[in-house]
């Protein structure tokens, strides 16, 4: 075509690749990564390394923990009374994660297709308090519910006796659920306010009755937000220790509990290393099985 | 637009209305007997500001109200900078290599707290760092970087890559579109993440207790200590403050981008929850 | 093919250096090449426009001259000089964005200042022209609003006075009227063609909005895949389109493929279309003929005319024109444009069914290989 035959009186050569001064991209955003990055790398990653090493290690007779390379401390790990503390806090986190859906699902949906104007005040009201002191909110829960506390003085005077709260599974997955449940109200919201609500209506001229409208169109559009939400509240729960340590007792202690047993009061660090680190290896294998499961469900969903 | 359906759901708006009785019933507790004139904590007997007239005269406790006040404003103001260079360079940066230090930024997170603690406790040790509120502060800021960039990298994405290429258009550097257009848009952003981190960091416990020394301690791991001794109306006092303190923040922080008239909010940022 | 009205490059010896020149220009990303070795030529004060459909490189092209995108391989030249690796910041052409792109935090008067306070231009200088800016867009009485509380239009007109206050050599304006709607996209292609006009800053127009481009242009290239197919005045490149895209793209075209054999290009048994001398075709050969609608005439035929005879399938009203669809063959149909001229009343118009004989003239038959 003429247009590629042009001469090309004017035009110098094309400078050479290299010494070719990019206007696109510049320095600039790697500079700016650059100090974040030591940072986070020198602080946090370094310090993850060395709870990994020192749970190789072991404590001196003077106390003081020394890095090593044997396998003491994992073996440690394996008895009854540790697996069944495991398996607690398994429990417990799972429950937990079960009740805020329950908690959240109606909730997120109350707020978001039925708030009208009040929609955001009715979040804000959500998020303050949840962002506000978590341990005052566990000590309020602590004092409401011991044995003079409100609640008992009151179902004394109704005649009812005294029911002891504390030192319960029941008041320590509550403190976990009223801890965390914001985690999973948050993404449920987002996700239904995202929905298109012309399907519910379909749904409803389609599948007759609101229970089976819920089943088969608010909850598959909601997915999303959920396996989000669950993950995000069973992370922190399992890692708790202040609701155990206010609402519970030795007997409901969680892993959370033990580890800092091993820091700050028997000063066991190198078997606390190591328990830190089978939590943390324990948290990324049910990750992965988690999202490689969810993220299928999701695929097949779309 | 109105989202409303013709009925209401019965049982949803029912749990509804429960939760927020539930979530606020221990908070109404607190508040309530903090202003107990006897020390029960099951009966109101009258009204009295004896207990804050208490808090406000225990001098370790005030020590420990300034120390974490010191160490929110200092971590607050260091996970801002660090944060929001980390979201500016990841938000524009188009390498691999970009993308997987942004994997890495993030696993704080992810990480339940008393790992992150743990972990922190072993490195200042580590290094033979005397743990202080130095120790705190500097463990508070690796935490809350990445609150900070999820928050600015948010408001950035909803940025057009045009508005920086309109400033180079009209003679800026790259540095200079940052900090004459970029960085000047972010404001109510970088507000609300700030009042954000400070109320996290001036809250915050766990981490806090595996960091800190001996004296002065932040004020919740010393507020920790006296409830291990039994419930007080005393610790009610202080409750009400922090929670006060800390619901004002937060307040703040959600109302940031309405006071620069910016149609997303913080909260918006927060909840997910930014319409199309 | 050699055909003189394609040419897209100035003559060195005869002209001033022409506003852009680009040379070779290409860009690949990953294994799509978007611009393929594009040469262009846009005369000072020129009001040039890049039509193409999404996706044909033209944004591409426009971002490499304004040094947003680096090209592949190939020159930018602004005013005659190489600017190819030269910054944005350094670069004497101003952009004019598809989503205005002001800034937020700043009023309209510091919005359209900011080019000429990046200059350091002293601050009075700077008042004055912002001033005489917002006149020109009209603007003067939202000097100090913030862009929030503007319309589209107006935030458009910002964008405009922004960009045009630096007095660049060539303005770059990718699609700014996409986001307007019909009736004030109207009205701002006629205020952009006049502010042209006052100010005489060669413009570079991107769109994929042909009667915008028809409108506003002194010359069009039209983009496909990368390349530029056709570049010319309006008139010229809707007259006579030298390719099956042009022809399509521009307008709308009954187009025709068949065989060359014998002076007449074949489209079907029943349809031979005779062509006028000096096209150079030899026998075989597989081209396409187009018609625009409105030169085919339904009525008032003369001999000079190719004549077919043909069936109304389908009448439209348009108002000033009535469009019908003619079967010509069995599969092939016509759409034809009648003017519904003063003296004609509704008995005139033709209803399906009937039967008729079409003409054209034949040199409104464009070739088109």
């Amino acid at each position: 075509m003429a247009t590629r035959e042009v001469t090309r009186p004017s035009a110098p050569a094309t400078p050479p690749a290299g010494r070719r001064t990019s206007v696109q991209r510049t320095k600039l955003w790697g500079t700016l990564l650059a100090l974040p990055t030591a940072w986070i790398v020198g602080f946090f990653v370094s310090s993850m390394v060395i709870v990994v090493l020192l749970s190789f290690g072991r404590t001196q007779r003077d106390g003081r923990p020394v890095f090593g390379t044997r396998l003491t401390n994992y073996d440690a790990l394996w008895n009854e009374v540790y697996l069944r503390l495991f398996l607690r806090s398994l429990t417990y986190a799972v429950v937990t994660t079960l009740i805020c859906a329950l908690i959240a699902f109606p909730v997120a949906y109350a707020i978001a297709l039925h708030g009208g104007r009040f929609k955001s005040v009715l979040i804000a009201a959500i998020v303050v308090p949840f962002f506000a002191s978590y341990l005052i909110r566990m000590y309020a829960w602590s004092a409401l519910l011991s044995d003079d506390g409100v609640v008992n003085s009151a179902l004394r005077k109704a005649g009812l006796g005294g029911v002891q709260f504390l030192n319960t599974p029941y008041a320590v997955i509550g403190g976990l659920v009223y801890g965390y449940v914001v985690f999973m109200i948050l993404p449920v919201y987002a996700s239904l306010e995202r929905m298109d609500l012309s399907l519910i209506e379909a749904g409803k001229d389609l599948y007759h009755g609101p229970l089976r409208t819920f089943f088969s169109v608010t909850l598959p559009a909601t997915r999303a937000g959920l396996f989000g939400g669950m993950l995000l509240v069973f992370l922190p729960a399992l890692g708790d220790f202040v609701s155990a340590q206010l609402l519970g007792g030795p007997k409901t202690y969680m892993i959370g509990n033990l580890i800092q047993q091993q820091f700050l009061e028997g000063q066991n660090w190198p078997l606390g290393s190591a328990m830190t680190v089978a939590m943390m290896i324990g948290l990324t294998v049910l990750m992965v099985i988690y999202l490689r499961a969810t993220t299928t469900r999701n695929r097949e969903q779309a | 637009m109105s989202r409303r359906l013709e009925r209401r759901p019965a049982f949803a708006v029912t749990v509804t209305v429960v939760f927020f009785a539930w979530l606020y019933l221990p908070i109404v507790a607190v508040v309530l007997f903090s202003f107990n004139s006897v020390k029960s904590l099951a009966t109101f007997q009258g009204f009295s500001t004896r207990w804050y007239v208490d808090f406000f005269h225990d001098s370790s406790l005030i020590t420990s109200l300034t120390a974490s006040l010191g160490i929110a404003a200092v971590a607050a103001a260091g996970s801002l900078i660090l944060g929001t260079m980390l979201a500016l360079g990841l938000e524009r940066i188009r390498s691999r290599s970009g993308r997987a230090i942004g994997a890495v930024t993030l696993l704080p997170l992810v990480t339940p707290e008393i790992v992150t603690g743990v972990a922190a406790l072993l490195f200042f040790t580590g290094l033979g760092m005397k743990l202080s509120l130095v120790t705190v502060t500097l463990a508070e800021i690796t935490f809350s970087i990445a609150y900070v960039t999820v928050i600015v990298r948010g408001r950035l994405a909803s940025m057009s890559p045009e508005v920086e290429e309109a400033a180079r258009d009209l003679g800026c550097t790259p540095w200079q579109a940052v900090r004459q257009v970029i960085l000047p848009t972010l404001v109510p952003a970088l507000l609300g993440s700030g009042l954000l981190v400070f109320a996290l960091v001036f809250d915050d416990f766990v981490l806090a207790f595996f960091t800190t020394g001996v004296d002065p301690q932040p004020l919740p791991v010393r507020i920790y200590s006296s409830i291990r001794f039994g419930v007080s109306p005393a610790i009610n006092a202080v409750g009400t403050l922090m929670l006060a303190f800390s619901a004002l923040l937060i307040v703040l922080a959600l109302l940031v981008p309405r006071l620069f008239h910016r149609k997303t909010s913080t909260l918006d940022l927060i909840a997910g929850g930014e319409r199309p | 093919m050699t055909t003189t009205d394609t040419q897209l490059t100035h003559d060195p010896a005869t002209a001033e250096s022409p506003a852009v020149s680009l040379r070779a220009l290409t860009k690949v990303f990953g294994k799509e090449t978007v611009v393929d070795d594009l040469d262009l030529d846009i005369a000072s004060g020129e009001f040039f426009s890049l039509l193409g459909p999404s996706g044909c490189g033209k944004t591409t092209t426009l971002r490499m001259i304004a040094g947003f995108t680096d090209p592949t391989s190939g020159t930018v030249m602004v005013g005659g000089e190489d600017v190819t690796s030269t910054p944005p910041q350094k670069r004497d052409v101003n952009t004019v964005f598809q989503s205005y792109a002001l800034f937020e935090h700043l009023d309209v008067r510091r919005n359209v200042g900011f080019g000429l306070r990046r200059k350091g231009i002293d601050r009075r200088t700077i008042d004055q022209r912002v001033g005489e800016a917002l006149e020109l867009v009209q603007l003067a009485d939202r000097a100090d609003d913030r862009p929030a509380q503007l319309s589209g239009g107006q935030r458009q007109r910002v964008a405009l006075a922004r960009a045009l206050i630096n007095r660049p050599q060539v303005l770059l304006l990718d699609e700014p009227l996409a986001a307007l709607d019909l009736k004030l996209r109207r009205a701002m292609q006629l205020e952009l063609k006049s502010i042209q006009r006052e100010v005489g800053i060669t413009f570079l127009f991107v769109t994929h909005d042909q009667d915008e481009a028809l409108s506003m242009s002194d010359r069009i290239a039209i983009m496909n895949g990368g390349v530029i197919e056709q570049c010319g005045t309006p008139e010229h490149i809707y007259e006579n389109p030298t390719s099956v895209f042009a022809a399509g793209f521009i307008g709308t075209s009954n187009l025709m493929p068949g065989t060359y054999g014998d002076g007449v290009v074949q489209v079907c048994p029943e349809l031979r279309v005779p062509l006028l001398a000096g096209h150079g075709l030899t026998g075989g050969e597989q081209v396409s003929v187009a018609i625009r609608p409105e030169k085919i005439w339904l009525s008032e035929l003369t001999p000079a005319m190719v004549q077919v005879p043909g069936t109304v399938v389908a009448s439209t009203y348009h108002g000033a024109t009535t469009q019908y669809l003619v079967d010509v063959a069995p599969d092939v149909t016509l759409t034809v444009l009648e003017q519904n001229l003063p003296r004609m009343s509704t008995g005139d118009r033709w209803t399906p069914g009937s039967r008729v004989q079409i003409g054209w003239l034949p040199e409104h038959t464009v070739l088109l290989r």
